[in-house]
């Protein structure tokens, strides 16, 4: 292409790179370098304060694959996510669908739902926190039973998921509302001449209608449900018995890089994270072009 | 349709001020400004007019309890030298994070506090300012003056980073009105382990109909906890030398038996991990715990502290004469130190403003403003009188009374300090029944620290 600009061209390119120069930066600066970085000290033996890294290849590698701490802690996040996502998606899709009708009231249930997403999540977590506690929480003093809510290892995982699902059906919500307010309303009258339920338009029009929206939403939130930290971080005292069975990768890179100072081993936690998500990711792709249906 | 308008210019504005605040990069003041909405500032108003120098510092500290003591010095100073001082309080947590990352980044505050868990590391990486010179020609301070555990603590290859601040000691914490109402004396200074353990399962038992417990510790209460026990009966968990442990010995597994015993009347376990030991003991359910002098405002300042007591911690009858023989109470002591960081654009004001933090005019008035006890002995006589009504001097006392050693530290101790708590006792604080449970758990700790020293 050695065909040269016109000054219009020349005029627009300069817009474009103007317009594009801060969000690379951005990128660049926050996003790649970090990323390159964190790469760079998963293979080194880390001095303190970022000086004095010694290559060691891969050491830290190895000694991450062979912990049972790092399986188990996938294994926890992978749980997490399990029970987040899917719970997330299909209350926050009911809720949807229900809110979006034309009936007196529903923006005041729209913002009651959407509140816990403006709530500070350190502060959501302490809350739960005293409500799950054995001896003097609400739950088991309503109920009048001793459940070891958090510090049962074999429940403490779900009720850390109850709290993740709490805190991200009104976001969820909001995106589904909007996916709804795309579907043309034809279909639906259409389908009303024809003698379709509410619960036949729901499964036969909604749900395929709306598929682009839930991937998204899938999507995003698989993503952000196994990169999950600050529930496990606020709820669980780190005396709590039940923490090895519910702590996530990043929680777990947290005590390595920030409270043990050891950033090349964490750096390589979170490694084995990335390449888990990226494998998540591929087979999210792969299942789009069957599962959604776009217009 | 203008509240729509409004809301987006809402939103807008507080997304450009979210961004504002996480990429606050080039600004010279090192202030913690967005860490987790817990800390408070403080500036000093006494020079609000400015110093001729056009020099202030920003100071970093963990404890809120202290601020208001501490700001009330620093105000002094700022008086005089005409140096703005700002105090920033922020959580343990956030602090250490904070640190290292301006270590990195090379914007720590100019002043703060230093603790054995890492001094070690910001003085061997030169980014503590080398205090020899100013020390030397400053006739306020003689480092001969304070504890030699803490001055030691803070020296790295014969030169000084920071100067001991204060120290602490552990006290037993009862409650009056618990006692009173189970009819059980109270402890006294005489009192031996095996006493608290009577008691404590005299209160368990009259007190399981109103979830009453005698004694409440977790794995977590390790410095106000059972680290004294293992030394009360002739053990170390860090050897002099800060190489190895002798936990695994017997007399440390005689301590740790005797912590046993006493968690088999205690709080179980959960209990104390979801509630804490403050919340219950704060919560009038628990009669007795121990804890540190930092932590005596917080119970000073409590709902119900008219019926608060602070005993002498109670010591260790290793031997088994029934009295109190040398070494066997012991009570960890710890101190923090000031320090300045070595990039510092204003290390003549701050080692100003340590220097008269902590030489002994100042370390008097902390003990009398009940911030904390002083970093050298025999000045803490007014620390006794800093909480009317409450008798504080178990904390003062312990030191003509028992031993005192140094907390154990080694260069990385956070790395053993959380993996005991978390991988070792833990099965025996769940299982205080099974005595076999707790001598396998000192066996790991032995072999948690042995495998953590050497990695160092």
């Amino acid at each position: 292409m050695t065909k040269k600009m016109t000054a219009a061209e020349k005029n627009a390119a300069i817009w474009a790179w103007a317009f594009i120069t801060p969000t690379m930066l951005g990128l660049i600066i926050l996003n790649f370098y970090p990323i390159f970085n964190t790469v760079w000290q998963s293979l080194c033996k880390t001095g303190d304060f970022g000086r004095g890294n010694i290559f060691v290849g891969l050491a830290n590698y190895s000694a991450v694959l062979q912990a049972p701490e790092t399986w188990q802690s996938l294994w926890n996040t992978i749980k997490y996510a399990l029970i987040e996502v899917p719970f997330g998606v299909v209350i926050a899709l009911v809720l949807a669908v229900f809110l979006n009708k034309k009936l007196p009231g529903t923006s005041v249930y729209r913002t009651i739902f959407f509140l816990p997403m403006v709530c500070a999540p350190a502060a959501v977590a302490m809350v739960w926190r005293w409500l799950y506690n054995q001896q003097f929480g609400l739950l088991n003093n309503l109920f009048h039973v001793k459940v070891g809510w958090i510090n049962d290892p074999k429940i403490a995982w779900i009720s850390i998921g109850i709290i993740g699902v709490w805190s991200i059906i009104g976001y969820n919500m909001v995106l589904f509302i909007s996916g709804l307010q795309e579907i043309p309303h034809d279909y639906y009258e259409a389908a009303d001449i024809d003698g379709a339920t509410g619960i036949r338009q729901f499964f036969y029009i909604t749900i395929p209608l709306l598929s682009p929206t839930t991937f998204f939403i899938v999507q995003t939130r698989l993503i952000g449900a196994l990169t999950v930290f600050d529930l496990m971080f606020m709820v669980m005292d780190k005396t709590n018995q039940a923490l090895k069975q519910v702590q996530s990768v990043v929680y777990l890179f947290y005590q390595y890089a920030f409270t043990n100072g050891n950033r090349g081993y964490g750096a390589t936690l979170v490694m084995v994270l990335l390449v888990f998500i990226l494998i998540i990711t591929v087979i999210m792709q792969k299942a789009e072009k069957k599962l959604v249906f776009y217009n | 349709m203008k509240i729509r308008k409004f809301l987006a210019l809402v939103m807008a504005l507080m997304l450009a001020a979210s961004l504002a605040a996480c990429g606050g990069g080039g600004a010279p003041a090192p202030a913690p400004a967005t860490n987790d909405g817990e800390e408070a500032a403080e500036t000093s108003d006494a020079s609000s007019g400015g110093g001729s120098s056009g020099a202030s510092l920003q100071v970093a500290i963990w404890d809120n309890n202290q601020l208001a003591g501490l700001k009330e010095i620093a105000d002094e100073w700022s008086a005089q030298s005409g140096v703005p001082v700002v105090i920033n309080v922020i959580t343990w947590d956030s602090y250490w994070t904070l640190l290292s990352s301006g270590a990195q980044g090379g914007t720590m505050p100019d002043v703060f506090w230093m603790h054995s868990n890492t001094a070690q590391m910001y003085m061997e990486n030169d980014l503590l300012l080398n205090l020899d010179n100013y020390i030397a020609n400053d006739a306020d301070i003689d480092m001969a003056n304070y504890y030699p555990g803490i001055v030691e603590l803070y020296n790295s290859n014969g030169t000084q980073y920071a100067i001991p601040k204060d120290h602490d000691t552990i006290a037993l914490l009862y409650n009056q009105a618990i006692f009173d109402k189970y009819g059980v004396d109270t402890p006294t200074d005489d009192w031996s382990w095996d006493n608290v353990y009577e008691a404590a399962k005299a209160i368990t038992e009259a007190g399981a109909a109103d979830g009453v417990y005698g004694y409440a510790m977790n794995t977590s209460n390790n410095q106000d906890g059972w680290y004294n026990f293992i030394y009360d009966y002739g053990a170390q968990l860090i050897t002099d030398d800060h190489k190895g442990t002798t936990i695994g010995s017997d007399e440390g597994k005689a301590g740790m038996e005797m912590v046993r015993k006493i968690l088999t009347v205690a709080a179980p376990q959960p209990v104390v991990a979801e509630t804490g030991t403050d919340s219950l003991f704060q919560s009038n359910l628990c009669a007795m715990i121990t804890q540190g002098s930092w932590m005596i405002n917080s119970f000073y300042t409590a709902e119900g502290h008219d019926d608060y007591k602070w005993a002498l911690l109670p010591y260790g009858d290793a031997n088994g004469n029934g009295e109190c023989d040398p070494g066997e109470r012991q009570s960890c002591y710890n101190g923090l130190g000031w320090a300045a960081a070595a990039n510092t654009q204003y290390p003549d004001e701050a080692y100003s403003l340590i220097s008269y933090f902590c030489n002994e005019a100042g370390q008097v008035k902390q003990a009398e403003l009940g911030v904390t006890m002083a970093g050298m002995p025999g000045i803490s006589d007014a620390f006794n009188n800093a909480f009317p009504g409450m008798d504080v001097s178990a904390f003062n006392r312990i030191e003509d009374e028992g031993t005192l050693y140094f907390r154990p530290y080694t260069r990385n101790t956070t790395v053993w300090e959380d993996k005991i708590q978390q991988d070792a006792f833990l099965a025996a604080w769940l299982n205080p029944a099974d005595e076999s449970v707790m001598a396998g758990a000192c066996d790991a700790a032995q072999a948690i620290i042995d495998t953590a020293i050497a990695a160092e």
